[in-house]
């Protein structure tokens, strides 16, 4: 390629806009995309309509404890109210998006990677006057598009069913957690179609690649916070084991002291996974998290930085791994 | 002179052996294998952690003269150092099976070798019958690596001895972890010989796992989808709501993921007093009758694949 075509290109990003233009319109015609996206709304819409019901029924049976309490003539402050925070009512379906969305965005990765190998277009496409980056960036902004697009399509019908469901309305305040929420959600989810847009741009077998990347979602998405969680002492008692042995917290607290190096251990365990950390983080700016209910959103994001951090890392490590990885023109044709 | 082996047989031989050459689920089976181990480790230190925990909270009480109570990790069957096998095998042992399953049907379709199997003296029947000997025979193995673990665990580790019915339940529980696997085994050759991709045969069992794992128990126990993963969390009492009441006469009989576990926790000894499985059927005949589902679906499809063509679209 000539200095002055390389110059031309430099200057005009029209390669990138083009590449993620037609692979977005390919995504939408053939309702890959819809049909994923309404998998993971209708996931997540179960898991929000299923908590307001558990949360309604919590309700009725306070309410009907406190008139039997009135009906004897007794104070109605011995039994707890449940606390009632319609942003906690998003828990399960941020864990679906936890589990599922990064479950989709590996597909939305392969199918990106796979689908110019399958049609033999790759080599083609390579011949154009274009940087190869330009390609794999152009590829990349139109999966992580489309990310974007479903999660907010997911978000923002939760967002106003839980809005017209939860009575007393949401305000902007819940309005900037649920989109800051949104931006992080973006960014998880990169990370897992940008673990298996490598894989299925570089492996022989796409397929295989596939594979490899879902054997990757499972250890980072479902077994790693597995293990963390029941390595903790209080998840192997039904009920806890400092409940069951009537210990207050201090002391908990003073007890676990001689168990710092195995907390540590627990910890790395969860540490070591992308999900952890968008748990923590979204769980935080929800209120999800007791601790972190009704709390102002600028020390929680103070706080959670950390968590942030390491998830627009991984995204952008991953990024930068894409863009780098130079390509094989031999190995881009149908496996 | 000895008497030729049967199509069936030649089917399922050469099925097997190919598959088995495949790295990817060579890959699914080490990983498989590894976490039936680190559930092994995991269920033998978190129980160890707990006894030291009480042992330390019980100088506490005794320093602080408060009465000291009885030790939870004695109220543990040492069966239940095992629960975490079943978290893993409903995520990495289904997901191996779906894997063999497609694999089983995917490698005849994309190598193209349909049109010669069709020319050869040989029945559909005896073909079906051949792959679906092939996944047993696999997915057999896949049980007994995770069973050798467990047998090899109990007999390593100081303190522990089981009694007679013990062992059995140990035995009724890795058959139980078979037939699970079957199942998704099956399902997965079903979607393999049905679909036209090759990646709609791998995602169709995917989905069916993922929705059977984590949406299903939503809406039967209101269980989130980390919870569903924990064996103990997993056994939670769903709220006494109509609601509820009526997902479990509907759903819970197609509830697999709760049926396993629930299979799985009466096994080995950690179902939690008064709490039941959601379905109305007992979770083990909920299993067995899911099997022959996807046994008559897998034949069904097997039976019916054009042996013309049988190539997958792009």
């Amino acid at each position: 390629m000539s200095d002055a075509a390389l110059n031309s290109i430099r200057l005009n990003p029209t390669p990138v806009r083009t590449i993620a233009g037609k692979d977005i319109r390919d995504a939408l015609r053939d309702r890959f995309i819809l049909i994923v996206t309404a998998f993971l709304g209708l996931a997540a819409l179960v898991a929000l309509v299923t908590g307001a019901i558990a949360l309604r029924s919590d309700v009725a049976t306070y309410e009907a404890a406190k008139a039997s309490l009135l009906a004897l003539g007794k104070s109605a402050d011995a039994i707890k109210a449940p606390e009632f925070y319609p942003l906690r009512l998003l828990r399960g379906a941020i864990e679906q998006i936890e589990i599922i969305g990064a479950a989709i965005a590996i597909l939305i990765g392969y199918r990106s990677a796979a689908s110019e190998r399958g049609r033999q277009t790759l080599a083609l496409m390579l011949t154009r006057p274009m940087r190869r980056w330009q390609f794999v960036a152009g590829k990349a902004l139109a999966g992580i598009g489309l990310l974007a697009g479903g999660l907010a399509l997911v978000l923002g019908g939760l967002t106003l069913l839980l809005h017209l469901m939860s009575g007393i309305g949401l305000g902007m305040d819940d309005l900037l957690r649920i989109a800051i929420v949104w931006a992080v959600a973006v960014a998880y989810t990169a990370c897992f179609f940008l673990v298996s847009f490598i894989l299925s741009l570089h492996m022989k077998q796409p397929s295989h690649a596939l594979l490899v990347a879902f054997a990757i979602w499972l250890t980072l998405v479902l077994v790693a916070p597995q293990i963390g969680d029941t390595l903790d002492p209080d998840n192997q008692v039904a009920g806890g084991v400092f409940k069951q042995l009537n210990i207050a917290k201090p002391d908990q607290i003073q007890i676990m002291k001689g168990f710092a190096t195995f907390e540590t251990v627990r910890d790395g365990i969860e540490q070591a996974s992308v999900t952890k950390h968008f748990e923590r983080f979204t769980f935080a700016v929800l209120g999800i998290k007791a601790t972190y209910a009704g709390m102002p959103l600028g020390p929680i994001l103070i706080e959670m930085l950390g968590n942030l951090i390491w998830i627009f890392l991984t995204a952008l490590g991953l990024g930068a791994l894409a863009l780098a990885l130079p390509l094989n023109p031999d190995r881009l044709a149908k496996a | 002179m000895e008497a030729a082996p049967s199509p069936g047989w030649l089917i399922a031989r050469q099925s097997a052996r190919f598959v088995l050459r495949e790295r990817t689920v060579a890959l699914l089976s080490l990983m498989f294998v590894v976490l039936v181990l680190v559930s092994a480790w995991l269920g033998w230190s978190a129980t160890s952690t707990v006894n030291r925990i009480y042992l330390d909270a019980a100088a506490f009480l005794q320093a602080a003269g408060q009465p000291v109570p009885t030790n939870p990790v004695l109220d543990i069957s040492p069966l239940s150092l095992m629960r975490n096998m079943s978290v893993y095998v409903a995520l990495i042992g289904a997901l191996s099976a779906i894997v063999i399953g497609n694999r089983l049907i995917g490698l005849d379709r994309k190598a193209g070798v349909l049109p010669l199997i069709g020319i050869r003296p040989l029945g559909r029947n005896s073909y079906a019958a051949g792959k679906i000997a092939a996944l047993t025979g696999l997915i057999l193995a896949l049980g007994a690596v995770a069973g050798v673990v467990a047998v090899a665990t109990f007999l390593m580790l100081p303190v522990i001895t089981l009694t007679g019915t013990q062992w059995a339940q140990l035995a009724g529980f890795m058959a139980v972890t078979t037939l699970y696997m079957g199942i998704f085994g099956l399902i997965g050759l079903a979607a393999g010989t049905w679909a036209k991709s090759e990646t709609v045969g791998l995602l169709l069992p995917v989905t069916l796992w993922l929705t059977l794992t984590f949406i299903l128990p939503q809406l039967t126990a209101n269980l989130n989808p980390t919870a569903a993963i924990n064996p103990i969390s997993a056994l939670a009492t769903p709220p006494d709501t109509s609601f509820f009441h009526g997902a479990a006469v509907v759903l819970g009989p197609v509830s697999l993921a709760d049926a396993y576990k629930f299979a799985s926790a009466a096994l080995l000894d950690y179902l939690p007093q008064g709490i039941a499985s959601p379905s109305f059927i007992p979770p083990v005949i909920n299993l067995v009758l899911a099997t022959g589902l996807a046994g008559a679906i897998a034949w069904r499809a097997l039976t019916r694949l054009s042996m013309t063509q049988g190539e997958y679209n792009v």
